[in-house]
């Protein structure tokens, strides 16, 4: 009797040998149980027909039998594979580990590149991560919009809001929960240790509802608190409160003195508000008076508002827009066209740093491309020196998916170990970077190794082990089995020349152009800023801030006749040459913006011109060395106002006058009111006011006393140097009155070297990332063409023992190095013509297509490319020709 | 079936199986056949029945299999014990001894409930 059942083909057992086959082992298994039974009924004497019978009955259902157990084979079988799986992986990764244990040089060298381009990639990404994307500190952060009133078609930035406006938009916009509003104050504290200016926001309460974190202690002001007329209180900055008032968990009721006035403080606000440079030191209640109410040309206000649940952002500025349109009909003198500029908050927050970040962020990424594309390049050459053992295993029965997960397995071990290692590296570059960073960069110094960026890592880590992985492994198992087996090494025929290799260094030197390129763009705009010449001397000179509380010097007399004083003392100290006083620090603080008109025409003239105001003392500009031009300065007599005159800069005079003599001729200031006419009597040299990389606005200075300011500058101009006479500076301002507060005290250089600090924070990190994407290319080029000349050392030795001198040996490789190295640099200036774009807000003084910087670029790459070469080159003369030719 | 054969317990067929199997890997016909004689048939197990509890316990890791040939020379499918398979015998066996003792006494007893 046959075994197999007629209707299956006898050969059909045989494919057992290779897997397997279930239905049927379960066919079989029945059968044999069911002939057995027959057997025996039929050796008991039974018919074959009742023997059949019998069996069948005995046994039961066989469908049923059969399809329960095919189930549970089904559902065995399941669990076999997972378990199979599951040990394949462990196998892979086993054999991964003693794999890359076995070479520790490569493996040491593939994880440091890549902990070095994973590393840089995660401290950039967590400075990316706090600054640009993490959510404000604020409940409801996401639908909070800075809103500003747009001034015309070419406007993206806008001006701050007119207290009227922002009253009128407040009563019109229920789209909005809240609508806050805040400006800047100062305040002298005085009664708790030494006096101290402090930064203050004057906010209304609806400030409480858009930007609100709990309060550490007490409560924030209301809308009863917020009127005028109301008992004064203050919220407390986290900072103010633990430095000046340690921290008094009783601080609540007391009341502090705030240039000259009592206040009682309500609360502390947490130290979470202090994620900006300005942050302020305490809140005060706006309290807009019915006068300010009506107010619609002076745009002051900063206004942010909460877009209430289910309106969506754009609905809600437009219906804003409405009430604009027809604000900007009522009120034309308001310098508005009726538009509204609206960013959610985080981007006005974020602000110019933007850019700055994400050209970081592009080339840290660059760097991780070129340190992939030295680890890929690793790889492909052990995938050529693995060809044996590939083989083998492959003839010992592994397939090709199998090598390949195999071979993946040990690049993305390799990555997962580059990315742990990164991580060490992030850490520590990212407190580098902290301590680095201006603090013109918000939020960055509470950026950590948070949830987002390790898992930002890993995803990183994990996608440059396939990517770099799968075309060696791809590579390494596509192969010619007898061939390798035969161990022919000799298939060195096949150079350098168009292989993957190949393209890769020249990737990379390319990518390493672009860093370059723009690493030099910055360079260059650096010292185009440091050529500036800002318009006056910066060196030898202090500033420092005083503030005259109206409460003890209520008049304008008291006020002149106090900065009078203060003058002559600081004038007293030896050292100090000059002592000058200007309200606004040019390059630190913007001057006051003003409309001014020419005479000859009427104040309906359009021709006015937007200039800056800032109020001096006569002697400022030969203090500060800004050169006078033409005519004089403020005399004694100006400073009594016996008749108005003004000092205007060279811009402005050449806007106003054209080339005509500007002495004698008459300008009008500020056409909200009645104009009041001044005469010009100097005009000076223009000053770089708003930042070296910024052109010299107009400018009119008026004498000290004209106009009311309470708060100057000393700028005193020493024959030591500056920084030294800070403290006698003090002591002279707290001579004149021990309650004043002298704050700001910094040396013009200083000043200076803060506003470049942001561009000096991105060159300097550029610079860097620019160095080590070359170290990494030199490397590649480097690997390549040592590569090479191990693989023609056969045909070097031949062309030796043919009477090839050593230089022409060594010419020849270099000229493969430098063959790559010119092709990656063609392919780099293109797409460095495309990249530098991207910087065209970063960048001074220099154009993104810096003829200079591309050639000097693409210089130091040929060169570090022949450095690279001739580490091989030189070896390459001293092959022996006999040994090349023997062991080939 | 016959009427005086004794309906089997749920799951008492794995102890039969595993208590068959302690003596040695055994194809399913051979458990079969052991039962019937060791039982003198009286418990008439629906031999079909028998498959699913062994490919069951075999998931279960209490038995392996492996084909092998008979004494006939004949391809059959031989079940043998695991170290757990024996372990959950010794468990089950002293239950059912227990719960069997029980059961005699309450059957044997000639008091009437009080």
């Amino acid at each position: 009797m046959s075994d197999a059942p007629p209707n299956e083909p006898r050969w059909r057992r045989y494919l057992r040998f290779w897997r397997s086959d279930p239905a049927a082992d379960v066919s079989d298994e029945l059968r044999f149980h069911l002939e057995s039974r027959i057997a025996e009924n039929l050796a008991a004497g039974m018919s074959a027909v009742d023997a059949r019978s019998a069996a069948a009955e005995r046994f039961g259902d066989v469908g049923a039998v059969e399809r329960s157990l095919a189930s549970l084979t089904r559902e065995r079988e399941t669990v076999e594979r997972r378990v199979a799986w599951r040990q394949v992986v462990l196998q892979d990764f086993r054999y991964a580990v003693r794999q890359l244990a076995r070479n520790p040089g490569f493996t040491a060298v593939a994880v440091l590149t890549l902990a070095l381009g994973i590393g840089a990639n995660t401290a950039i990404f967590s400075a990316v991560y706090s600054v640009l994307l993490r959510p404000l500190p604020y409940a409801h952060a996401d639908r909070l919009v800075e809103v500003r009133e747009g001034t015309g078609p070419s406007d993206s930035y806008g001006m701050a809001v007119t207290m009227g406006n922002y009253d009128t938009w407040q009563r019109r916009s229920p789209q909005f929960a809240a609508l806050a509003a805040y400006t800047y104050a100062s305040f002298t504290l005085t009664g708790a240790g030494t006096p101290q200016e402090l930064l203050a926001f004057a906010a209304t309460s609806d400030y409480w509802r858009t930007h609100f974190i709990p309060p550490v202690l007490g409560r924030y002001f209301g809308p009863a608190e917020d009127q005028p007329g109301a008992p004064r209180v203050v919220v407390l900055s986290y900072a103010l409160w633990s430095n000046t008032f340690a921290s008094d968990p009783h601080i609540a009721g007391r009341t502090i003195v705030l240039s000259g006035k009592p206040y009682t403080v309500i609360g502390v606000a947490p130290n979470e508000y202090a994620f900006t440079a300005s942050a302020p030191q305490l809140w005060v209640p706006l309290a807009l008076t019915p006068a300010e109410r009506a107010e619609h040309t002076d745009h002051e206000l900063t206004v942010v508002g909460l877009v209430r649940d289910g309106v969506t952002m754009p609905n809600a500025v437009r219906q804003l827009t409405a009430v604009q349109r027809e604000l900007a009909h009522d009120y034309p003198r308001g310098g508005i066209d009726g538009s509204i500029i609206a960013h959610p908050l985080r981007d006005s927050v974020v602000g110019r740093v933007r850019t700055m970040m994400l050209v970081l962020f592009a080339a840290v990424g660059l760097v991780l491309l070129i340190a992939c594309g030295n680890v890929m390049n690793l790889l492909l050459a052990r995938a050529a020196v693995r060809r044996k053992e590939v083989a083998i295993r492959s003839a010992l029965g592994a397939g090709r998916r199998r090598l390949v997960a195999q071979l993946l397995t040990e690049s993305v071990l390799l990555a997962a170990l580059g990315g742990g290692t990164g991580i060490a590296v992030a850490a520590v570059g990212l407190r580098a970077l902290i301590r680095v960073s201006p603090d013109s960069v918000p939020r960055l110094m509470d950026a950590t190794l948070n949830g987002p960026v390790l898992s930002f890592a890993a995803a990183v880590s994990l996608v440059c082990g396939i990517v770099f992985g799968v075309w060696p492994a791809l590579r390494a198992t596509r192969l010619d089995l007898q061939q390798s087996l035969r161990e022919g090494s000799r298939d060195a025929t096949r150079v350098a020349r168009g292989s993957m290799r190949t393209l890769l260094v020249i990737a990379e030197v390319s990518l390493a152009l672009v860093l370059l390129v723009g690493a030099g763009l910055l360079v260059r705009s650096a010292i185009a800023l440091q050529r500036v010449p800002p318009g006056f001397d910066p060196h030898g000179l202090l500033v420092a801030d005083v503030a005259l509380p109206a409460s003890r010097y209520p008049t304008d007399t008291s006020l002149t006749a106090a900065f009078e004083r203060i003058s002559a003392a600081v004038q007293s100290i030896p050292g100090a040459s000059s002592v000058a006083l200007v309200n606004r620090i040019p390059i630190r603080d913007f001057g006051m913006d003003c409309a001014v008109w020419r005479d000859g025409t009427n104040t309906s003239d359009p021709a006015s011109m937007s200039a800056n105001a800032r109020v001096a003392t006569g002697n400022y500009f030969a203090t500060m060395k800004t050169p006078l031009v033409r005519g004089r300065t403020f005399a004694a007599a100006d400073i009594d106002g016996a008749y108005p005159v003004v000092v205007i800069n060279q811009a402005l005079a050449h806007r106003l006058f054209g080339d005509a003599d500007p002495i004698g001729r008459r300008v009008a200031q500020c056409p909200s009111g009645t104009p009041t006419w001044h005469e010009v009597v100097g005009v000076v040299a223009d000053v770089h006011a708003r930042g070296l990389d910024d052109s010299p606005p107009n400018e009119v200075y008026y004498p000290l006393g004209r106009l009311r300011t309470r708060g100057m500058s000393l700028v005193v101009r020493t024959s030591v140097p500056p920084a030294s006479l800070a403290p006698a500076v003090r002591r002279a301002v707290a001579g004149v009155d021990p309650e004043l507060a002298v704050s700001g005290v910094a040396t013009m250089d200083e000043i200076i070297a803060r506003s470049m600090a942001t561009p000096h924070f991105t060159t300097t990190l550029l610079v860097l990332l620019g160095l080590t994407g070359l170290v990494l290319a030199a490397v590649g080029i480097y690997g390549i063409i040592a590569y090479f000349v191990s693989q023609r050392a056969h045909e070097i030795g031949v062309r030796m023992a043919l009477g090839a001198s050593r230089r022409g040996v060594s010419l020849m490789v270099l000229r493969q190095g430098l063959a790559l190295a010119g092709a990656g640099v063609a392919i780099g200036l293109v797409a460095s013509a495309a990249a530098t774009r991207a910087l065209a807000g970063l960048i001074y003084g220099v154009s993104t297509h810096d003829p200079a910087t591309f050639l000097g670029v693409t210089g130091v790459l040929l060169v570090v490319a022949a450095l690279a070469s001739l580490v091989p080159a030189h070896r390459a003369t001293r092959l022996d020709p006999l040994e090349a030719l023997r062991g080939g | 079936m016959a009427t005086e054969s004794v309906a089997l317990l749920q799951g008492t067929l794995d102890v039969i199986v595993l208590k068959t199997l302690s003596w040695g890997p055994m194809h399913g016909f051979g458990i079969a056949r052991w039962i019937q004689q060791t039982t003198d048939d009286a418990l008439r197990v629906e031999e079909g029945s028998l498959y699913p509890a062994l490919y069951r316990m075999e998931n279960r890791g209490w038995v392996r299999s492996q084909w092998r040939m008979t004494d006939n020379n004949r391809r059959a499918k031989y079940y043998g014990l695991t170290a757990s398979g024996r372990r959950q015998l010794e468990a089950q066996c002293s239950s059912w001894s227990a719960f069997s003792l029980a059961m005699s006494r309450i059957m044997d007893a000639t008091r009437q409930p009080a």
